[in-house]
């Protein structure tokens, strides 16, 4: 049944635009199942069409609107409606992937619209319950149509068990390891470094926490240098550092993948002291792969993506001095730092793409047993049946 | 004349929404089947390499025996006593498994694979199946299906209790 060649369509709830990490697990998913074959067609929103990959379908001008504490750029009304409903009836498909089916988007359309082997995966982790219990009511009946459901943590089971009173099989999300093992150590990046990446001006992702820290740290380890890596505007961060701990940091802006991989494997340690809105935490599965020393704050996704401080330490989240207290142990100790990253590589291949996209497939051909090819559900209200039969059907 | 349109919409309303639920209900049943068939097309499988293992060089006469009764009576278990009887296999096959990857043979390393492939398979077939049986259950509890007998004479699913340990 492995051989058997596959129709896939997946849905992307997000603006295919805007980086992130359901995008990215999408796409990655996407071109690892048209390696293995597989026909496979991506239904996104998208600004403009020029850039998109030739297996994505754009559904339309994504629109920007707060929800779940973040902006969104989602995508939903009746002519998304209609796109959606295009794109399944001419895909024919054998089984849809929908992302994220429980936010106001077109996973959530394509699950009403369609019929017969639906996967979905949640990705967040929500916070407000109040909201859920409001709206669980109308996700219900699209939500129970999926015949399985995959969490990419434990946390993300937890809020669908909660909330929706539904279980799901946790499938981490994937990465491709090899890349991130193969970074080359950069000399400019060696010695006392603490590395950091993302969009450091969010404060969920918790630069702050590691400013703060600084003062501690470079008290202990003098020639300690800080480098952070990631889009956003340096300025305002370095007004709000200490003239004399200045000097230690050190903004590389945006950076490649392949810069990434060897600034991973450069680095003495990787610290994410995310404060929070973090369901899975991909970069950690990166930054072990690469074989750095990872030093992550106790928030739930971390601390089980890190086996609970197994393959990384761990911190106590918003606390700067127990961050310090961390990191000046780990800097003194470089026997440590090379248990921890060894551990952590080896753990690492089980984010790795061939083995995550084995366990997602699996579950796509537990789907697939005994249904039927994916047809518009409307096409099977009896009524429709009757009318279709005349001749005239769109 | 005004009553009358209330009454008729009123009418259709509710109408509508019965078909919705029948509708759904008859998904969930059919989510049920389809999924109870997946668990049990893995779990005959699964007792089919037992009975091999049992057959094989590397096992011993008594957990042999063990081995081939369980897989036996997991095989021809009725619906109601199938769980127990997975359940008794599934035991069987972790006494087994201990032991078994230590001396087991070069040709029998992949039967174990499989075997090892295939508990995993059958951990989630048998979440996604008890998650179908659980969310059918709750929908049947609505008073407007049981009122209105849109189950109609399908039987109510029913609850496995699986071990998950099978290896």
């Amino acid at each position: 049944m492995l051989t058997k060649k596959l129709r896939i369509g997946i849905v992307c709830p997000y603006g295919w635009d805007t980086p992130g990490g359901v995008q990215n697990h999408v796409r990655d998913l996407a071109e690892f199942l048209m390696s293995a074959g597989h026909d496979v067609s991506v239904l996104a929103p998208a600004i403009d069409d020029a850039h998109l990959p030739a297996y994505v379908v754009n559904a339309g001008k994504p629109i920007s609107i707060p929800y779940n504490g973040a902006v969104a750029r989602i995508l939903f009304g009746p002519i998304a409606f209609a796109r959606v409903r295009q794109w399944i009836a001419a895909g024919d498909f054998d089984i849809l992937h929908l992302h994220e089916p429980a936010i106001p988007s077109i996973s959530l359309l394509a699950c009403w619209a369609a019929e017969g082997a639906m996967v979905g995966t949640f990705h967040a982790a929500a916070k407000h319950q109040k909201v859920i219990y409001a709206i669980g009511p109308i996700l219900e009946p699209a939500i129970e149509k999926l015949s399985a459901r995959i969490a990419v943590s434990e946390a993300a089971r937890l809020t669908l068990t909660n909330h929706l009173e539904t279980d799901a099989v946790v499938i981490p999300n994937g990465i491709y390891a090899k890349r991130y093992a193969n970074g080359e150590p950069q000399e400019k990046w060696s010695g006392n470094t603490i590395g950091f990446i993302g969009r450091f001006e969010e404060p969920r992702k918790g630069l702050q926490v590691l400013l703060a820290a600084l003062p501690i740290i470079a008290r202990f380890a003098p020639d300690v240098r800080v480098l952070v890596a990631g889009p956003g505007d340096p300025k305002e961060v370095e007004e709000s550092i200490d003239p004399q701990l200045r000097h230690r940091f050190e903004f590389l802006g945006r950076i490649s993948e392949k810069e990434k991989a060897d600034f991973m494997s450069s680095v003495t340690l990787y610290v994410a002291p995310n404060t929070g809105g973090e369901s899975f935490g991909i970069i950690l599965a990166e930054a072990l792969a690469s074989g750095a020393c990872v030093v992550a704050s106790d928030i739930p996704a971390f601390d089980s993506l890190l086996g609970g401080g197994e393959f990384g330490a761990l911190f106590e989240s918003e606390n700067p001095s127990d961050l310090a207290k961390v990191v000046i142990e780990l800097l003194r100790d470089s026997d440590k730092r090379a248990g921890l990253s060894g551990k952590g590589r080896e753990h690492a291949q089980i984010f790795d793409w061939d083995v995550v996209a084995e366990q997602i497939f699996s579950i796509y051909e537990m789907a697939l047993v005994g249904a039927q090819e994916i047809t518009l559900s409307s096409e099977n209200r009896p009524w429709n049946r009757l009318l279709s039969r005349d001749g005239d059907k769109k | 004349m005004k009553t009358t349109l209330a009454v008729v919409l009123v009418l259709l309303t509710v109408l509508w929404y019965l078909s919705f639920l029948a509708t759904r209900l008859d998904r969930l049943h059919h989510r049920v089947e389809t999924s109870w068939a997946n668990l049990d097309g893995l779990l005959q499988r699964r007792a089919a390499i037992a009975l091999e293992i049992a057959r094989s060089q590397s096992c011993d006469p008594a957990s042999s025996l063990l081995l081939t009764s369980a897989a036996y009576q997991a095989r021809e278990a009725s619906v109601q006593e199938r769980s127990s009887a997975e359940m008794a296999l599934s035991g069987a096959l972790g006494l087994l498994i201990i032991d078994g990857q230590i001396h087991a043979h070069d040709s029998e390393q992949s039967l174990f694979q499989e075997l090892k492939l295939l508990s995993a398979k059958i951990r989630i077939a048998i979440a996604i199946h008890t998650d179908a049986v659980s969310s059918t259950q709750m929908v049947r509890r609505k008073s407007a299906i049981r009122f209105f007998r849109l189950a109609g004479t399908a039987p109510l699913p029913v609850t496995y209790e699986f071990e998950f340990d099978a290896l």
